[in-house]
């Protein structure tokens, strides 16, 4: 199963690390989406069919967090794999994401790492890895 | 060996707050790394001065994420600002004369990183102190 993924993060710098670092990890890669706040990324999720949203914490219009509990509170999206992407270190606001359901990976990461916590989240095979 | 004298190229800042510090973390690179950076980070050749820019505060903010947590108690809650990028004006401003906490420069081919970690009122503390 190729994954179609949504990268929600405000700075283009970063989102074009984690696609490049989605690229590296071997996976079955689908269609990558891309948007710069929680707002642009419920569009592309009520448009899209999405498999997997990795997700910043902190961007402006709306951020990580509000954009995760309206997913959850959507029966389409609630069961969405949801991978929050931060250097965010303080424990209450990581907690609040994990209540919310989503795996956080602290920046910076690996593709190995990444690669790990989606094959954990969405089940993906590891089979068409390098 | 330490590259000396060479012309800033260009410098970026990520202030961060917690209930009992206020501080920020200042990159500054030197000697071609400007470029290099985004390069690496992008896999682009040419990149444009703004994705230098956004490139260098990226870091800027990752290091800070990971830094900032390490200051005093563990458990406190930070608060991360995005990163700004700094024209040498600013860096001649009275704030910057603040001596840091930390630092540490790396080298790199012909070039060099300078990460300095500043804590609001270290200096005066220091003062005082001695």
């Amino acid at each position: 199963m190729a994954l179609n993924t949504l990268v929600v993060d405000d700075s283009s710098v970063m989102r074009s690390i984690i696609i490049k670092t989605l690229k590296l990890s071997g996976l079955p890669l689908g269609d990558i989406w891309e948007a710069k706040n929680g707002e642009e990324g419920l569009r592309i999720l009520q448009d899209k069919w999405i498999d997997l949203a990795l997700i910043d914490i902190h961007m402006p219009v709306m951020d990580g967090e509000e954009m995760l509990t309206l997913m959850r509170e959507n029966d389409q999206y609630e069961n969405l794999p949801v991978i929050v992407v931060s250097s965010e270190s303080a424990p209450g606001k990581i907690e609040k994401m994990l209540k919310l359901g989503a795996t956080f990976i602290h920046k910076p990461f690996t593709p190995e790492i990444l690669k790990e916590v989606i094959v954990a989240v969405t089940g993906v095979s590891n089979e068409y890895s390098d | 060996m330490p590259k000396k004298n060479l012309p800033l190229e260009a410098a970026a800042e990520v202030k961060y707050r917690s209930d009992d510090f206020t501080g920020k973390l200042l990159i500054e690179t030197r000697g071609g790394l400007f470029s290099a950076i985004a390069t690496n980070i992008l896999s682009i050749d040419d990149p444009s001065t703004k994705q230098k820019k956004d490139a260098l505060g990226e870091i800027a903010n990752i290091i800070c994420g990971n830094v900032v947590p390490s200051l005093g108690e563990g458990g406190r809650e930070y608060k991360i600002e995005p990163p700004r990028s700094l024209n040498k004006d600013d860096l001649l401003k009275e704030e910057w004369r603040e001596e840091p906490i930390a630092g540490i420069t790396l080298n790199f081919n012909d070039g060099r990183v300078d990460i300095k970690l500043f804590v609001d009122g270290y200096s005066a503390a220091k003062e005082k102190k001695e």
